[in-house]
């Protein structure tokens, strides 16, 4: 059994017309081994022998030899050991049943022996494939870079015969050969492996029209996107790459994008790891600097307010210098809040705390606020009645106004009047701020709200351009908008909008 | 009557340095402590009529001293924050603080805010204050009238309910939650348009410029406080 085992598991010879010269030895062979028995043996005997040698040539020399040996035993068995002998003529006719049972019996065991072996040899092939390909997905799944998969694709088909090329999509979304590809793509096979990429269905060379040599491009389809396109030339460019070919192709194919995937899943998991770890520094450091900076001014500001309001006369030089240390670190105070902002702002992690309110509260903490800046300017609010709630974050649109009002008051003639707007239009709020200043300049309306620009020249003004631009990012993360414009009564204005929404009902007060 | 005793807790010299000049400078008693845990010490050995409390402390949180406080002391207690962070203030307040300042912080601020502090406590359980006056409003507490101008203002019941509620706790922070709570129910302390749209009501009904109030005050993203 072991010995037929080992037969069966020989690989056919690979030149069928030296299988066809054996199988003529074999016969002849037989031939003349039977001769000298002739006269001993009966016919029937005979021909059990030239039987054997047919199912020695299908064991061993494949399906048409043993066809030509069956044929060939039944035309020297005529010639040598049926009477007449050393003639093709028959004397006794049941012969000629004989003849058709020995080569009908002959072509049988050819057919059935050469499938066996056949089977065996795919069954063999199989296990070899199957091992290979778990070889391959114990590779790939210890691969820790694209580059690895690249070259244990690229080794795994080079042992099967074909060449690949892996092409990824990088981050404009362009096909790009990744490293291991040793297939290099004229123009008509990257346009074939863009529209599989696009579309998403593989495809083979049979498929297309233009196709040069024979081509299979598969799609790699990863849990929520495609992950690329691998392009493989078979054996020789033979297109009649047998049904198992196609299998293993596909197999490859979606190992390499289970491992592609399980890539990205990795570097994704990886760079969220990295962002939540500078997001914690940031934080941290925001956090500190915020505590930092903020202690000594408020030691500063409130160690000079202390001799500003103390009953002990000072000389009025001394006064007024201590007014200037006490305003001075106010303002620096501001600036660093709005610097600290901006950067959390920036961050884009600020979280809206928003809840239905009205304007009117808002506007009015914030004038409470920012009282002591606001000098000698009066400020007039102008709201229309039975204004509906607005869905805000208080303390954000708090410091836009205080920002809008602060900026009013440097921009603005002493003595005059700040107002305060707002009114319904279409789905929004506009609320606008507004002074009796010189206006912004023209042409600058909206570069004044990018990072560290500045309205006017003015030199006395003091400003870090920081105020306007976290307006504009409270503003817009709000969904709403902001604008400045110099109205044609004088003046300039800084209008921005709130999306309205549906608010929330309020259950009337049952009054008893 | 012997001044009032205040007990500062803050880490920052400079800082200690001028809120002890300027409480001094008004004749308050004053002592000071660097830790929380001295602050503790010395708040239960001196017995101080208020305290005046850093939020962030070396050896602890500023809403953990309150709390560890109020265990057995009614002391009100005027916080310092330095933080940014509305749910740090709101998460001290609601552990039992009374009010708080951002820093920086004027020396006007600080005192008014103290004397206001002082003033509701020696208030406390005295029957003859039933009746607030502020501007041209008068509160009759007991009798649960209020008038503008000698004029009778009518309020419905969950106006008077928060208007009392506001009054009697003068110079003190309220939270959102706190209010809710006290006036709507428990139920309804996720709602706070009803308390914006309430405190509107009273502005509208009590302030001369219910769009700058001058009593009613919004202490934004914390809560409300009323001020005579």
């Amino acid at each position: 059994m072991a010995m037929l085992d080992r037969i069966l598991n020989r690989p056919l010879p690979s030149r069928p017309r030296l299988a066809y010269l054996w199988v003529a030895l074999i016969c002849l062979a037989i031939t003349l081994v039977a001769l000298p028995l002739r006269s001993v043996f009966d016919a029937a005997n005979i021909v059990m022998l030239f039987l054997l040698g047919v199912v020695a040539a299908a064991l061993l020399l494949g399906r048409k030899a043993a066809v030509l040996g069956a044929f060939l035993s039944v035309a020297l068995f005529d010639f040598f050991f049926v009477p007449p002998h050393l003639s093709f003529a028959v004397a006794d006719v049941q012969y000629l049943v004989t003849f058709a049972v020995m080569l009908l019996v002959g072509l049988v065991i050819a057919h059935m022996t050469s499938g066996l072996q056949q089977s065996a040899m795919e069954a063999r092939a199989h296990a070899q494939r199957s091992q290979a390909l778990y070889d391959l997905a114990k590779l790939l799944a210890g691969a820790a870079s694209v580059e690895q998969v690249g070259e244990a694709l690229k080794n795994f088909m080079a042992q099967h015969g074909m060449e690949v090329a892996l092409l990824l999509p990088d981050d404009a979304e362009v096909l790009r050969a990744a490293p291991g590809s040793q297939l290099s793509l004229n123009e008509t096979e990257r346009t074939a492996a863009k529209a599989v990429y696009q579309t998403g269905h593989s495809l083979d060379s049979s498929m297309l029209s233009a196709a040069e040599q024979f081509r299979f491009y598969q799609y790699l389809a990863g849990a929520s996107r495609g992950r690329g396109v691998l392009v493989i030339a078979p054996q020789g460019g033979d297109a009649r790459a047998s049904a198992s070919d196609r299998a293993l192709i596909e197999a490859v194919s979606s190992l390499i994008a289970t491992a592609l995937e399980r890539l990205h899943f990795v570097a994704v998991a990886h760079q969220s790891q990295l962002e939540t770890q500078s997001e914690r520094l940031r934080a941290a450091i925001l956090s500190a600097l915020s505590h930092d900076v903020r202690t000594p001014l408020t030691a500063i500001y409130g160690l000079a307010d202390t001799l500003v309001v103390s009953q002990t006369p000072l000389p009025s030089a001394a006064r007024e210098t201590l007014q200037a240390i006490r305003d001075q670190s106010l303002h620096l105070n501001n600036m660093v809040s709005n610097l600290l902002d901006m950067a959390r702002l920036q961050a884009g992690r600020i979280k809206l705390r928003r809840e239905w309110q009205p304007l009117e509260e808002v506007i009015g903490a914030s004038i409470k606020l920012l009282r002591p800046g606001l000098r000698d300017r009066k400020v007039a609010v102008r709201l229309p009645d039975n204004l509906p709630l607005v869905q805000i974050d208080a303390v954000l649109i708090e410091r836009v106004l205080c920002n809008l009002l602060e900026n009013a008051v440097k921009y603005s003639p002493e003595q005059s009047q700040i107002e305060i707007g707002a009114a319904l239009q279409g789905a929004e709020l506009l609320v606008s701020v507004c002074n009796a200043g010189p206006g912004f300049p023209v042409g600058k309306l909206d570069a004044i709200f990018a990072l560290f620009e500045r309205g006017g020249a003015e030199p006395g003004a003091a400003g870090f351009g920081v105020g306007l631009a976290i307006c504009r990012a409270i503003v817009e993360a709000h969904g709403g908008r902001i604008q400045a414009l110099n109205p044609a009564s004088g003046g300039a204005c800084v209008r921005f909008s709130l999306p309205l929404g549906q608010p929330p009902s309020i259950e009337p007060e049952v009054l008893s | 009557m012997t001044a009032p005793a205040i007990l500062l807790v803050e880490d920052e010299k400079e800082i200690r340095h001028f809120v002890c000049a300027a409480l001094t400078e008004q004749g308050f008693r004053v002592a000071e402590a660097a830790t929380m845990a001295q602050g503790l010490i010395e708040a239960g050995t001196r017995k101080p009529d208020l305290i005046v409390l850093d939020l962030g402390l070396p050896d602890g949180d500023g809403e953990q001293f309150v709390r560890e406080l109020r265990a057995w002391s009614s002391v009100p207690v005027l916080v310092l924050s330095a933080r940014w962070s509305e749910t740090d203030k709101i998460d001290v307040l609601d552990a039992g603080a009374d009010d708080y300042l951002t820093k920086p912080f004027s020396v006007g601020e600080l005192l008014a805010r103290v004397r206001a502090l002082l003033r509701r406590n020696a208030r406390f359980g005295e029957a003859e204050n039933a009746v607030v006056r502020f501007g041209e409003v008068e509160i009759d507490l007991m009798r649960r009238l209020v008038t503008r101008s000698g004029e009778t203002v009518h309020l419905t019941p969950i106006e008077y309910r928060l208007l009392s509620l506001l009054v009697g706790n003068a110079g003190k922070v309220m939270t959102h939650r706190h209010l809710l709570r006290e006036v709507w129910g428990p139920s309804y302390v996720e709602s706070s348009h009803y308390l914006r749209i309430y405190v509107g009501h009273l502005r509208q009904k009590l302030e001369s410029d219910p769009a700058q109030p001058q009593h009613f005050l919004t202490e934004t993203g914390v809560g409300y406080r009323f001020q005579l």
